[in-house]
């Protein structure tokens, strides 16, 4: 159960946040959240499917770790087996809030960083510090803060991408059937992909538009991503040796 | 002269006109140049008949196909999930008696003969209950997809309780703005024939001279082109149906968290039936009787007592109910010279298996796919449209006559007239007799897209207690192993669904808030 508090310099003066990636800290998931404007480093190591939001139907994108829930094959004893760790990951335990904007009345909201404090990563005494002795932001929260920004932004401008590949009827449906080494088969069913021929069918007017809007980039990202998938298939038949 | 046919005229605009300009525009390219031209007109002063509230599951792919949005059918339309019909009170009229007709085929049906097996061994659950999720979904108003299904997709097959009105305004909306329909508001004043016979224009108020290659009449109880005009004689199925008058009223549900049913509930009277649609916003609620066995005054009491049963809501505050008469039968043809009728303009019969406007899309769609290229051609598309419309209007009156003919019910004069044989069609009597010893199938019917299946026929026998005497020897294709491996995969399935899907106001609610995705 989820234990949002607003981080703030008094109650969580002496806070630290163990940083080290394990199952024993919740890595273990199969997947996580990512958007359009990180694509170019997720590509680099994760396959990146777009799947259906349980509560609203709509579309989100996602990297791929493994072949079933609870199943992370970049996780070992050493810790997270890749240069890059998406965002959503990186930001745990922290995330987005919205308050009222002080100064009273404008109905603006600001954004403020929420902790959970039921994580197993929250500490007295390992990993992290939050504050300084002052009061005053470590470098660690600072990079947090912004990583969230970069989430908010990228999540929010991901709506705009999402609205253009179904506009120009870029994604199709998508059935994986994997058969590892020792016979087991997976199949990964629900998940969306780019339908590269009907992006090879796109005429100039079309591809200037998506370029202008900049939702070029990402499209070939999310296919360049897919040849991920064997590396996958590779980490999880050394799992089997 | 060319005698091509490139112009086809809709008259009237109800959900007739409108599913019919629709289905013929979009496959016949409406909207270009080198396409057909088709031009609906209708009166501003005749009003649609505002009743004719489900579908089948066909409408589905008739809307998909002409490029429409079930998201915007579902929030324009008042619309909601129906997954088949709830019979009850038809068989004994006792406080246990009903039973499902579901959309979904039995587990199994194309495999084997799971009647047998039922018989022996299950006789004490009912029919539906056994060989399909479906009821069950039903019996807890659950919708028949989730809200990651895309649009036109299906969980459980379904179809559509949907607002008579605002469906013709939505279809008017996209064979208008997006299907290259053009429409003509205004009055028909009379015909101006051709030499021939044929319609040459319909002569209108601010129009002048309205011409076309192919008219058709979607009028609906005037039947101006193919009644009025030509005259066709009508045949009148009121001896074999009885029904010939309607009471139409709507019901606010209490507050808007009453569960929205997942099917159309028909409820047996002393002399007819009551149908209860649910929509998202209100029911839509109607008595169906034999006025040569009730009053009106009685007829109306039995449906305030239905009400007030049924949500407590005093009956008077509702204002009162909307008469309509009903002449059941057809045209003896519905395809004369350069004019065809589509709708109630072609015949009508009481709603109990909501047909009505799975005729308009069977006709259009025939229309639509055998548009004759030329005038001369026309008369023999003419003669094969009529061929198959007579046998699916036959078809139709059968399968209702079966809902009468298996009630046990003799509290009043209705049921026990609706038994006697002068009053079943031949083709029925034999089937039935047929059904003594074998379960209804396929080979009982012999056209390709017969109107109904062979399994509708089974829901309806079983579910009404039909206890056929059978065969004395036995046959491979009665094996109960393999029938109660299908029973087993139907109660898996209920549990599964049951677990997964949703109530069909949470999807509803969904679906006004976030749509559904296309793929």
């Amino acid at each position: 159960m989820a234990n949002h508090a607003l981080l703030n310099n008094v109650d969580h003066k002496d806070l630290k946040i163990i940083t080290s990636r394990s199952a024993d800290y919740g890595d273990n998931v199969m997947s996580a959240m990512t958007f359009a404007d990180e694509f170019r480093s997720v590509q680099a190591h994760y396959p990146i499917f777009f799947l259906k939001q349980s509560d609203t139907g709509k579309f989100q994108a996602v990297a791929v770790f493994g072949f079933e829930e609870g199943e992370n094959l970049f996780l070992d004893a050493n810790g997270w087996d890749a240069s890059y760790v998406p965002l959503t990951i990186e930001r745990q335990p922290f995330l987005i809030g919205f308050q009222a904007a002080t100064g009273g009345g404008s109905g603006e909201q600001q954004t403020v960083i929420h902790v959970d404090m039921d994580s197993p990563r929250i500490s007295k005494s390992d990993g992290e510090a939050v504050f300084l002795e002052h009061g005053g932001l470590t470098p660690f929260i600072e990079r947090i803060n912004s990583v969230l920004h970069t989430i908010h932004e990228g999540v929010q401008r991901d709506s705009a991408f999402v609205a253009a590949l179904l506009e120009f009827d870029l994604l199709e449906s998508f059935t994986l059937d994997v058969e590892l080494n020792d016979g087991a088969k997976y199949r990964m069913a629900g998940f969306y992909t780019i339908n590269e021929e009907k992006l090879g069918e796109l005429d100039g007017e079309a591809l200037a538009k998506l370029n202008r809007e900049g939702h070029l980039q990402p499209i070939y990202m999310a296919i360049a991503s897919l040849s991920n998938i064997r590396d996958l298939i590779d980490r999880r038949n050394a799992r089997l040796e | 002269m060319s005698d091509s046919v490139k112009h086809v005229v809709i008259v009237g605009g109800g959900a007739a006109g409108w599913l019919t300009a629709g289905v013929i525009a979009a496959e016949h390219c409406a909207d270009s140049q080198s396409g057909l031209k088709v031009t609906l007109i209708e009166s501003p002063d005749v009003k649609t008949i505002g009743v004719g509230e489900g579908t089948w599951p066909t409408m589905r792919d008739t809307l998909r196909n002409m490029g429409a949005s079930e998201t915007d059918l579902i929030r324009e339309c008042d619309a909601s999930f129906k997954q088949g019909s709830k019979f009850v009170g038809w068989v004994t009229g006792e406080e246990d008696d009903y039973y499902y007709h579901p959309f979904v085929l039995p587990q199994g049906y194309t495999d084997t003969n799971l009647v047998p097996c039922w018989r022996e061994r299950h006789s004490d659950i009912p029919f539906a209950d056994l060989v399909s999720f479906q009821p069950h979904l039903c019996e807890q108003d659950r919708a028949p997809k989730q809200n990651t299904t895309p649009e036109f997709a299906a969980v459980a097959n379904y179809a559509y309780h949907l607002d008579a009105g605002k469906f013709g305004q939505f279809l008017q909306k996209h064979c208008t703005r997006n299907l290259g329909v053009r429409h003509v508001l205004d009055h028909v004043r009379h015909i101006n024939p051709a030499g021939n016979g044929d319609i040459a224009s319909l002569q209108t108020d601010k129009n002048g001279a309205l011409t076309g290659d192919l008219f058709i009449d979607c009028t609906g109880f005037a039947s101006l082109l193919l009644g009025q005009h030509y005259d066709v004689p009508f045949v009148s199925k009121k001896h074999v149906l009885f029904n010939d008058t309607a009471l139409a009223i709507q019901v606010p549900y209490a507050d808007d968290r009453v569960p929205i049913a997942s099917q159309t509930i028909s409820t047996a009277q002393d002399a007819g039936w009551i149908w209860d649609i649910g929509l998202p916003t209100r029911r839509g609620v109607g008595h169906v009787y034999s006025s040569a066995h009730t009053s009106d005054n009685e007829a109306e009491a039995a449906l305030s007592q239905y009400i007030e049963k049924l949500s407590g809501t005093d009956t008077a505050a509702l204002g009162s109910p909307r008469k309509i008469s009903i002449n059941p039968g057809h045209r003896e043809k519905f395809w004369h010279r350069n004019c065809v009728a589509v709708g109630i303009s072609a015949g009508f019969i009481e709603p109990l298996e909501a047909s009505a406007l799975a005729l308009i899309e069977l006709s259009a769609a025939m229309i639509r796919d055998q548009l004759p290229a030329t005038r001369e051609i026309m008369d023999v598309v003419a003669a094969r449209f009529n061929e198959r419309f007579l046998y699916r209007w036959g078809r139709v009156i059968d399968f209702l006559k079966l809902h009468y003919i298996l009630s046990k019910r003799s509290d009043s004069q209705f049921w026990i007239d609706n038994r006697r044989t002068e009053t079943i069609p031949d083709r029925l009597q034999e089937l039935m007799e047929l059904w003594q010893f074998q379960a209804p199938s396929r080979n009982d019917f012999f056209q390709i897209e017969e109107i109904f299946p062979s399994a509708s026929y089974q829901y309806v026998l079983y579910g009404m207690g039909f206890r056929p005497a059978g065969r004395e020897t036995i046959r491979r294709s009665d094996d109960a192993r393999t029938a109660e491996r299908y029973f087993q995969e139907s109660a898996q399935l209920t549990r599964k669904m049951l677990a997964a899907l949703p109530s069909n106001r949470e999807l509803i609610n969904q679906v006004k808030r976030h749509g559904l995705q296309k793929i």
